[in-house]
């Protein structure tokens, strides 16, 4: 049962990775790709924790793991709002 | 090979289309792909040491969550000032 569930949350986790990266190649502009790239910090991230978890459990890797994604989860936003001031720079230059 | 194996595997693919966006478009560009592939490697650091039951590579992800915002706000400062 254990394995079933870690294969499924590994599976969609791919899935929306996969999904993330199509969005910051095919879409029309820097802010559209950048929500995907923000994407991929959150829903996929959890679904590998969640993974991790049902292997580890609260042991010392569990502790890590959730760790990592923490900080991935809470220091993403700040990332992307620096960025997106810096592409708002940028196009402004560009159209100026 | 396990289930953790495979999904890295999976993961370092899309690293390729990546790469590509940030060789071949702006560098704006390529800071959002830059930002991506970090938030990938961290997933896959996770999977691979799980995999291999490696408990010390969990340290290694987190080093690369925070690799991946201290470069990415460096990028960020240097492109929005100089470009």
């Amino acid at each position: 049962m254990t394995n079933v569930a870690v294969d499924i949350l590994l599976a969609l986790a791919v899935l929306l990775e996969l999904a993330c990266v199509a969005g910051v190649l095919f879409m029309p502009t820097t802010f559209d790709r950048l929500h995907y790239a923000g994407a991929a910090a959150t829903v996929p991230a959890f679904l590998v924790l969640a993974a991790v978890l049902c292997r580890e459990h609260l042991s010392g890797g569990g502790l890590e793991a959730i760790a990592a994604v923490a900080l991935l989860f809470f220091l993403f936003p700040v990332l992307l709002t620096s960025t997106a001031r810096a592409i708002a720079r940028v196009e402004r230059k560009e159209s100026s | 090979m396990n289930a953790f194996v495979w999904a890295a595997i999976g993961l370092l693919v899309p690293f390729f289309p990546l790469l590509a966006v940030a060789v071949w478009r702006r560098p704006i560009d390529g800071l959002v792909a830059l930002e991506c592939a970090g938030a990938l490697l961290v997933l896959v650091l996770l999977c691979l040491a799980e995999g291999f039951h490696r408990s010390f590579e969990y340290a290694v992800a987190i080093v690369a969550a925070l690799m991946t915002w201290i470069g990415g706000l460096v990028f960020a400062r240097f492109l929005g000032r100089w470009l």
